[in-house]
């Protein structure tokens, strides 16, 4: 049954998220939720306890009125492929509850094995991570709308976005009932990606020189992924976490706000 | 006892090894780890949702007006996502954030359960039969003693066979008091009517426009058909259309616009004359359109002597030579539209700005042309036999009707003894939507009779005599009729994919049962077994490809094959006549030195429905934080009255005032106040009450004289320290 | 009335005083426990933790307690292994104070993480990439040694002594003990410098982020170091402390002097270590992420250079000069100044490589993150210190800790 996957190239999914079409509308966060079961309670308002796999983070140029600008950043998780594998999380969860998947790429989180002790958060420099600081509670009735394809927490764990990982495992399935090889672009995409009115996530296999992803950021795979297209970029590229989300703007204080850059030695 | 180094060694030792062979501390922690996962058996447990077989089933979302197709997935039987209908003419796959959210709406706590009464102000708990009877019977009562146009009806909008039934079943009754919430379409349609002769929606071909001018429209904020607009938008990144955003607020429109023009708020009518006048000036104008257009000579002189740059700029607040660039630019466009509506476009507008920005597209040769704004007749395929009458109906119906919603509540609360006795509410929620809500309230509690038929335990719900359960949009048929700003009109199909409640019904058949359980003609006027066998019969020969593909869609040109139609021909008349004035906002300026603005978010729903769970976690902290609204001014406003960031703040208007806190903007144009619309909530409970204020509470209606709507966009305010 | 427990030829307070003050403390105690309890049954929203914030007050607490409860395994180390003979006489204090700060670590490590019942997935699902697996093993282990180390001190209270058996036992404890200080001065190494790791490794963090020399960041060796240099300066506080309170002498000035001239060496070469790692994260491994010192100390209401200044200077550099002098050490008043600023510039040191690491934005567009702990953070930190003292008081009450106490008050 396991086909020829051992001699295949292994798949690394990523996403380009097109800033310039981004509107800030927020589907891609409430999508992520309802599929993956994330809870909810009576006040969100603490947003630094809510728990969000994908936020779209506000940035604005720093001007005054009315030369003031903004651009919406959706930020799910990077799957950071740091050096070969070590993402900033995934090296130093200590009881090997986050993992670094070669075959996908994508970086995994056990709900049943974190006992919570939330090093990984403070690894994460995009705090993709959030916590359960509560019970998980669904109001009367709410149960229902439960995905059984992904578990839902327990209080004083981490979770964070999966790439909707069980997409995969069902589109794989899928796959090898009908003995087929290839998985197809379209056979897995993300929940986010399905629902963003926009079109401005592209969803796909970075190794693949034929997904719109590859074409699109144009990765240098033999350099750490540095995008080659001059539009593209990656968030706190210089830190070395070697993220799978790359954005795209045509605006160039955008660009520049992805990065710390003291030397301002990107694009002049 | 004496114990040397080997027995020491071999105690120590032994313990050890003995404990850690020990099958029990093994067990433990196995056990431990599994109960772990769930916490079983205690109030903490986390629930495992059940397997099952997935099966998609279509439908459309009716949470507002876009008329998006979605997708649910089922897990046997328990729906568990939706998602935006692939292939769907209107939002092609995408879907919004209360779209998405609607499955919270189906499974909330704040589902109405079972028919309720209130009796001394105590909500009681009755049969459907029981609710029904009493009704009719009280209706029965209004229409003997001559009292028949007394009963009244709002309905959400007035297309779709559920708003029909309605107003049939008024009809029937003896009245005419059929009431819509105030919209957006009706601006259009009288704006269209008349300047071109003959009612019609008004469509925008943005997919083809090449320079979108916007008069403070939230064309990304929840305008037309939300979905559709953001897709647009990404066409017009890959096309290289330009989309200029005149508003007096940095909403995510204006954000993503290829420039955004600040104007002071409720002057784009204005703005819009005095492009015109720029652009007739120049001679940048369709001859043609000039040629075969009446009143065009009119029009000049209006705008020679109003509307020259140098008056227009020091209304609106925009320099001379933005507006000269600006005229010059969409004039020489390809396909340049306007398009007009505040926020979200779903508040009526006044007439002579709507009919600015018809004139405005005219001029540019944009009426019924390739990425421009097209009229086009609704889909009209509701063709039912009139109803028979009897004498107390035909008397009832000699009776006029009074208007429009706002007058009606004015109008009761001024009357001793109240012109309306008896009053339904379908699916719509006054008591949170109109501008000063409370006097909705107070006129509510001066109509003896008030039945509310809902799905949700909401504001008017908790207002109502009755409560009526409702079937959710996702347990019912029914055709939903989108215009949206659609440039071709679409009717789509809702069809149930999740089992109903056990109680609720759904709207068409509570109004057939109602019907069924009055007397003679009212009855008599209601053939058709359900609900369903009804939309059936409207539909005819068209159900099976309605309910095969989903939905029906004309062509534009089907619906408007007069050559007329075709061309920019307009009457400039109505607009000369009433100069380009539009109504002013409350509040003089001395007391109310601020205007305040209600604005839309994507993430927000700011009409009948609250925000669901999953939406208000999308919301900043910025906008709401705990039970605090915040509010967004200018940091020279900020400055004028010594506000800091996050500061508490009364905000008091000639309606209310209420509690609000400071937010810092630098994307708002000083003077103004701006707050999200859509909070406030007082009813559903804890998950979406308890956030911020209703902008209802605080803006009044400001009647457009020349169409007779509250056109009510903002309000003269002032910020106190508390 | 407890006189048959208390060791022979010394004065203790009457009963009822110290029942007094052990009820003062208790109730200190009990109040933590009982904050302690609110967080494992209602979880850690009982904290001001968040996603920005998830490592905070108490995990402060538990560095700076492991720092400075340093002063066991290195005292240890110097009497065991170098062969300082006149610490016999400090050593089993030392033992006390670091049983206490190390078995507080692991309480508030249980209290800490999330899913208190899973904690030992630590070891089961080691992932050997983390430090904090590392803290962990060595931790419980170095815990392990230190609880051997209590028990012969404990049975040689004159009561329990009278059995053979624990007399036996005590004794053949006793002569393998070396083998122990040797273990625990071992394991000791590794999980100071694990938890120095612990910030240092974070890549994604520039403010803790340190490069590595062999697989280990600076801030590995940094931690032992400052742990093992400070920690004696602890060990002599707490003993100062207790003589003040029990107003005797129990500890000769020459363990003490000793002590302090090693420690004072000990701070002053960390402290040129420190400042030469400072020097080059803040001139080459910050700016290759893009960032100047000045981004980690300004734009924020609390962390200023001020910090840097306070923990580098006045909380090492002075220490150290105090305590290399002979001067310095023999002035009582110097001395505790110095022991005191070598404390709280350790304390400050593992503040910043937890609660800075955790403020400083990162993405261009974040904001610093300012927090301030909850009560039940409050009592569940200072939980330790009641326990501490009620350790030590009931110590010295009943155990002979301090050999010299008899021939020291005759
Ligand atoms: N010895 C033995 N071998 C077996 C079987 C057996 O019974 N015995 N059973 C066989 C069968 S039936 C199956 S289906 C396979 C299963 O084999 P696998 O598919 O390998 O199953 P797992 O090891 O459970 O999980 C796979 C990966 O998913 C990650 N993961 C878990 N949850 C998430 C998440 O939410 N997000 C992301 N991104 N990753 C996640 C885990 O970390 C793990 O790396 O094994 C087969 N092999
Ligand atoms: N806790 C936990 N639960 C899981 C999983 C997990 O990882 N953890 N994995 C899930 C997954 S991916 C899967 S596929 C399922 C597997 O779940 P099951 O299908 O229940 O698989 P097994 O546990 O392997 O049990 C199969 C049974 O078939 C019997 N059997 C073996 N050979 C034959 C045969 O030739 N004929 C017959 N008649 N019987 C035979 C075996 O003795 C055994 O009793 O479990 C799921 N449930
Ligand atoms: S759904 Fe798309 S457009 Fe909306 S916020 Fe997310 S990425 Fe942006
Ligand atoms: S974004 Fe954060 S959580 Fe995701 S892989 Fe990178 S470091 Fe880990
Ligand atoms: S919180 Fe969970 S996933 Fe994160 S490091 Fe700790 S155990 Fe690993
Ligand atoms: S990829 Fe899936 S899990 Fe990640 S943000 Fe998108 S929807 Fe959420
Ligand atoms: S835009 Fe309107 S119709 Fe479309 S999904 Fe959203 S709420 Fe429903
Ligand atoms: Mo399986």
């Amino acid at each position: 049954m396991k086909h020829n996957q051992g001699k295949k190239k292994p798949h690394k999914f990523g996403m380009v998220i097109d800033l310039d079409k981004c509107t800030g509308c927020g589907s891609c966060m409430v999508a992520c939720m309802s599929e993956n079961n994330v809870s909810f309670r009576k006040d969100e308002s603490d947003k630094q306890k809510s728990i969000t796999w994908m936020k779209v983070f506000k940035l604005t140029n720093g001007k005054q009125f009315p030369d003031t600008e903004i651009c919406y950043l959706p930020r799910p998780c990077m799957h950071c492929e740091g050096d070969h594998g070590h993402s900033p999380c995934v090296s130093v969860c200590p009881a090997t509850a986050t993992d670094y998947d070669h075959s996908t790429g994508i970086v995994s989180q056990i709900y049943t094995r974190c006992f919570g002790c939330r090093y990984c958060m403070a690894a994460c420099p995009y705090h993709a991570r959030y916590f359960n600081w509560w019970d998980p509670v669904w109001p009367e009735g709410m149960k229902e709308s439960l995905n059984p394809n992904v578990s839902p927490r327990m209080r004083g764990v981490v979770e964070k976005c999966s790439f909707c990982f069980h997409r995969y495992q069902l589109a794989m399935e899928k796959l090898y009932l009908e003995g087929r090889d290839e998985l197809r672009e379209d056979e897995y995409q993300t929940a986010c990606t399905q629902a963003c009115p926009a079109g401005a996530i592209t969803f796909g296999d970075l190794n693949n020189t034929k997904h719109a992803v590859y074409q699109l950021a144009q990765p240098d795979n033999k350099h750490g992924g540095k995008p080659k297209n001059p539009n593209a970029f990656r968030i706190l590229e210089r830190l070395g976490t070697n993220p799978k989300v790359y954005y795209f703007s045509s605006r160039k204080w955008v660009r520049n706000a992805a990065d710390n850059d003291i030397k301002n030695t990107k694009d002049a | 006892m004496k114990i040397d180094r080997r027995s020491f060694l071999a105690l120590v030792g032994g313990g050890a090894v003995g404990t850690a062979l020990s099958p029990l501390s093994i067990k433990l922690m196995d056990d431990i780890s599994i109960w772990s996962q769930t916490f079983r058996g205690l109030p903490i447990e986390v629930p495992v949702p059940p397997e099952g077989a997935a099966s998609y089933h279509p439908s459309v979302c009716t949470l507002c007006p876009g008329g998006c197709g979605i997708s649910v997935r089922k897990i046997d039987d328990r729906a568990v996502k939706i998602e935006g209908g692939a292939d769907y003419p209107v939002n092609n796959g995408g879907i919004c954030a209360l779209g998405l959210s609607g499955l919270q709406l189906l499974y909330g706590p704040w589902r109405v359960e079972k028919p309720r009464k209130k009796e001394n102000g105590a909500w009681k708990t009755i049969s459907w039969d029981q609710a029904l009877a009493e009704i009719a019977g009280k209706l029965e009562t209004l229409r003997k003693n001559g009292k028949a146009h007394t009963i009244a009806g709002i309905a959400r909008t007035d297309a779709g066979t559920v708003p029909a039934l309605l107003k049939r079943f008024l009809t029937a009754c003896g009245s005419q008091q059929f009431f819509t919430m105030p919209a957006i379409d009706a601006s259009f349609q009288m704006a269209i009517e008349k300047m071109r002769g003959k009612a019609a929606a008004m469509g925008f071909d943005f997919e083809n426009s090449s320079f979108v001018l916007s008069l403070s429209s939230g064309l990304l904020d929840g305008w037309g058909s939300p979905v559709r607009m953001i897709a647009a938008h990404s066409q017009w990144r890959n096309t290289g259309a330009r989309l200029v955003q005149v508003e007096p607020r940095l909403s995510n429109t204006a954000a993503k616009a290829d420039q955004w023009i600040a104007i002071n708020p409720g002057t784009e009518a204005t703005l819009a004359l005095g492009l015109a006048h720029i652009i007739v000036r120049d001679g940048l104008y369709d001859r043609a359109v000039a040629q075969n257009s009446a009143s065009f000579e009119d029009m000049q002189a209006l705008l020679k002597s109003d509307y020259t740059p140098a008056k227009v700029a020091k209304a609106t607040g925009i320099g001379e030579p933005a507006i000269e660039e600006l005229a010059k630019n969409f004039a020489m466009a390809a396909n340049p539209v306007a398009v007009c509506g505040r926020g979200s476009g779903r508040e009526p507008a006044a007439l002579n700005e709507v009919m600015a920005v018809l004139a405005l597209n005219a001029l540019v040769g944009s009426i019924n042309r390739r990425g421009g704004l097209y009229t086009s007749s609704p889909l009209d395929y509701i063709n039912w036999e009139e109803p028979v009458l009897d004498d107390i109906a035909a008397r009832g119906l000699e009776k006029s009707a009074i208007g429009s919603l706002h007058t009606m509540v004015e109008t009761v609360n001024k009357a001793a003894d109240s012109p309306i006795q008896a009053l339904f509410v379908a699916e719509a929620n006054p008591a949170y939507t109109l501008h000063d809500e409370k006097t909705v309230k107070s006129a509510f509690d001066k109509i003896p009779l008030v039945v509310s038929l809902s799905s949700y335990q909401d504001e008017t719900a908790a207002l109502a005599d009755y409560v009526l359960p409702l079937q959710n949009y996702l347990e019912r048929y029914q055709d939903v009729p989108v215009t949206g700003g659609l440039k071709t009109p679409v009717v789509g199909l809702a069809q149930p994919v999740n089992n109903a409640r056990k109680d609720s019904l759904h709207p068409g058949d509570v109004i057939l049962q109602l019907a069924g359980k009055m007397e003679g003609t009212v009855a008599g006027a209601f053939k058709w077994r359900d609900y369903k066998d009804c939309l059936k019969a409207t539909f005819g020969d068209d159900w099976r490809t309605i309910s095969e593909k989903g939905y029906l869609r004309k062509s534009p040109f089907g619906a408007s094959m007069d050559t007329e139609r075709l061309s920019s021909r307009i009457d400039f008349g109505p607009l000369v006549n009433g100069r380009g004035k539009v109504p002013e906002i409350d509040g003089n300026k001395n007391n109310y030195p601020l205007t305040l603005v209600g604005y839309d978010s994507m993430r927000i729903a700011a009409e009948w429905i609250g925000t669901p769970p999953f939406s208000v976690k999308t919301v900043s902290d910025n906008v709401i934080k705990d039970s605090d609204v915040f509010v967004d001014i200018n940091p020279a406003t900020a400055g004028t009255y010594g506000f800091k960031a996050g500061q508490y703040a009364v905000l008091e208007t000639p309606v209310g005032k209420a509690r609000v806190r400071i937010n810092l903007s630098d994307g708002i144009i000083p003077g103004i106040v701006a707050m999200p619309k859509g909070m406030g909530h007082t009813a559903y409970d804890g998950y979406i009450a308890k956030k911020g204020v209703n902008t209802n509470a605080l803006i009044g209606p400001m009647e457009d004289a020349a169409s007779g709507l509250d056109t009510a966009w903002g309000i003269g305010a002032q910020l106190k320290h508390v | 009335m407890d006189s048959a427990l208390i060791p022979e030829g010394v004065k203790r307070c009457p009963l009822p005083v110290f029942i007094l003050g052990v009820l003062v403390v208790g109730a200190v105690l009990l109040w933590g426990v009982y904050a302690m309890l609110l967080c494992w049954i209602k979880g850690l929203n009982q904290t001001n933790m968040n996603d920005y914030y998830g490592f905070a007050l108490w995990i402060w607490a538990d560095l700076a307690v492991i720092a400075l409860g340093g002063g066991a395994f290195f005292t240890g180390f110097l009497k065991y292994i170098v062969g300082k003979d006149e610490l016999k006489n400090i050593i089993n204090f030392a033992v006390v104070i670091g049983f206490i700060c190390y078995s507080s670590a692991l309480l508030i490590l249980a209290i800490d993480i999330g899913q208190p019942l899973r904690g030992w997935f630590i070891f089961w699902h080691a992932n050997v990439h983390s430090m904090l697996t590392e803290v962990a093993f060595c931790l419980s282990c170095y815990f392990a040694v230190l609880t051997i180390e209590f028990i012969p001190l404990i049975l040689e209270n004159r009561q329990l002594d009278k059995f053979s058996f624990f007399h036996h036992l005590s004794h053949n404890m006793h002569e393998i003990m070396a083998v122990f200080a040797a273990t625990g001065a071992f394991l000791s190494f590794f999980h100071q410098g694990s938890l120095g790791g612990v910030a240092g490794v974070l890549f994604g963090r520039p403010f803790g982020f340190r490069e590595s020399i062999l697989v280990w960041p600076s801030t590995f060796f940094l931690f032992t170091w400052s742990a093992a240099a400070c920690g004696p300066c602890f060990t002599i506080l707490v003993t100062k402390i207790t003589e003040k309170i029990t107003k005797k002498k129990l500890v000769g000035d020459a363990a003490i002097n000793t002590l302090a001239k090693i420690s004072g060496w000990m701070i002053t070469t960390y402290i040129i270590a420190k400042i030469i790692d400072t020097i080059y994260w803040a001139s080459v491994t910050a700016p290759a992420a893009g960032f100047t010192i000045t981004d980690f100390y300004s734009n924020n209401g609390f962390y200023g250079f001020w910090i840097l200044f306070a923990e580098i200077v006045i909380g090492g550099v002075i220490p150290g000069l105090i305590l290399i002098t002979q001067k310095g050490r023999s002035n009582k008043s110097l001395l505790i100044t110095a022991a005191i600023l070598a404390c709280v510039g350790v304390s400050i040191n593992r503040w910043v490589m937890v609660l800075q690491v955790m403020a400083v934005p990162v993405m261009p567009f974040d904001t610093w993150q300012l927090y301030f702990p909850s009560w039940q953070e409050i009592a569940t930190t200072i939980l330790p210190v009641a326990y501490g003292i009620l350790l030590i008081a009931l110590a010295h009450r009943y155990l002979p800790i301090f050999p010299q106490e008899k021939e020291l008050n005759n």
